[in-house]
């Protein structure tokens, strides 16, 4: 069982208005199949037996599934390895490596501490779309609402987003392009989603820019660094659905 | 009526409704590009016996000014409202890009290829040398001895080396720009996007390689 030992550049910050700065610590004896939160954990048990302020960072199901875990590691959100950070291993690094760790970076997400970011503008975006009219009560029947089989898995792709920022993050631009489109997507493409279509982009859309995220220009970074392989084929489509939503709007066609 | 120019307002101060506007312009100089590489070829046409015969490309040039004036100007006036938008919005969506963002002390880039980080840049470059090559070769001169002006231009090598460098530019603009538009426009999907970058390559090439043969035939004494 190989043993790294690691040197760890890590961005501390005591709060929203404080200056940061780089520290640096020293990971030793860093087990090659823990996680990178895991080797985080072992670090500040280490900090804390120094009577030191552990390093705060964001984390929750550790499964890769809940997209609460953020950290750009290399300057690469998650790293680059298309998996969240927590299911990130630390065999995916050398004995003696620098690893550079910073918060996700963008103005729309605030530095709350360390590591933490402050990622409630992606909800108010989810939140804009609004609702979904679909009719309650018993579940409906198999089959009652025919789907494309493709569509079906088109929407399951974009559904996939968990909204860790990932995108945000690794945009040169700090657009929120992909994200949105993806929550825009999975319900755009649905029988069941189309009846607000156009609305839900255009308040999707508008609350985008509202938030101070930048403008997508097609670098495709955003895929690349997505743990859920979310495509920009979800851009390309809000793309189209805002143009046909903002013609249906200037000439008062309600879908 | 209302209706129709409150959301005329929202798009063109949408994120993606200024995109849309830039890519749109983007073809429409894309297409002038091609229009302008095949006017600058019929420099090497001619009777053939002599490939630095000049009444081809003088004879381009003279038609080009001795179209009506009104329809001069308006051409003229329409390319400068497109290109105008073009600049204007995306030093504007540039301006508010560097604004949205915090930087890394670390960076770290997966894929956004050299020309789609350095738009601007090279958008700029272009913007320059256009600034000059209107100077130089469309407001100063006599269409009829078209080819004499060209040949004085590329004859000096400070001259031709501007050129070319203005042009390898303007590919890198271009290389991004092909398939940015389509993706801008939504006509991209994952399937066809690996042609759209083969197609925005070739174009690149075709029409810098086009311009730049100009100059280049000027240095190694094909044209003289």
């Amino acid at each position: 069982m190989a043993k790294l030992n690691l040197t760890l550049k890590v961005w501390r910050q005591e709060n929203a208005q404080a200056q940061g700065r780089i520290e640096t610590y020293q990971a030793k004896d860093i087990p090659e199949e823990c996680s990178f939160l895991e080797m985080l954990d072992i670090v500040n048990e280490s900090l804390v037996h120094e009577g030191k302020e552990p390093i705060h960072f964001d984390h929750d199901c550790r499964e890769g599934i809940c997209g609460m875990c953020s950290l750009t590691i290399n300057g690469v959100p998650h790293g680059g390895k298309k998996v969240t950070t927590c299911q990130l291993h630390m065999r995916q690094f050398k004995d003696g490596d620098t690893i550079w760790i910073e918060p996700f970076r963008a103005k729309a997400f605030p530095i709350l501490r360390d590591l933490m970011v402050d990622r409630s503008a992606l909800d108010k975006i989810i939140a804009s779309g609004g609702f979904v009219d679909v009719r309650t009560g018993a579940a409906p029947n198999a089959n009652n609402m025919p789907v494309r089989k493709k569509t079906a898995d088109a929407a399951f792709d974009a559904a996939a987003c968990i909204g860790c920022g990932a995108c945000v993050a690794s945009c040169k631009n700090s657009s929120a392009m992909l994200f949105t489109s993806a929550k825009a997507a999975h319900l755009n493409l649905l029988p069941q989603g189309h009846p607000e279509k156009n609305k839900r982009v255009l308040a999707m859309v508008r609350q985008m820019d509202a938030l101070g995220f930048g403008n997508c220009t097609n670098q495709y970074e955003c895929e690349a660094a997505c743990p859920k392989g979310i495509s920009v084929d979800n851009i390309a489509k809000l793309n189209r659905d805002y143009m046909v939503a903002c013609a249906a709007e200037a000439v008062a066609v309600y879908s | 009526m209302n209706d129709i120019i409150t959301t005329a307002c929202k798009f063109v101060t949408s994120s993606i409704g200024r995109k849309i506007l830039v890519a749109l312009t983007g073809s429409c100089l894309l297409l002038f590009l091609v229009g302008h590489l095949g006017g600058n070829l019929t420099i090497f046409g001619g009777d053939g016996t002599n490939p630095a015969d000049p009444s081809w490309i003088n004879a381009y040039a003279t038609g080009l000014h001795t179209m009506p004036t009104w329809l001069l100007w308006a051409i003229r006036l329409g390319l400068l409202v497109i290109f105008l938008i073009h600049v204007v919005l995306t030093l504007v969506l540039k301006y508010e890009n560097y604004n949205a963002r915090t930087h890394y002390q670390m960076e770290g880039t997966l894929k956004a290829t050299l020309s789609s980080r350095t738009m601007v840049i090279t958008g700029v470059m272009v913007f320059c040398f256009l600034v000059f090559h209107l100077w130089q070769l469309t407001f100063n001169g006599d269409p009829a001895n078209c080819y004499e002006h060209i040949r004085a231009a590329f004859t000096n090598p400070w001259c031709s080396l501007f050129y070319i460098v203005a042009i390898c530019c303007l590919f890198m603009h271009v290389r991004h720009g092909v398939q940015s538009v389509m993706q801008t426009l939504g006509l991209s999907t994952r399937k066809i996007r690996p042609l759209y970058n083969i197609v925005a390559i070739l174009f690149g090439i075709v029409v810098c390689g086009g311009f730049i043969a100009i100059p280049v035939a000027f240095l190694t004494g094909i044209l003289q």
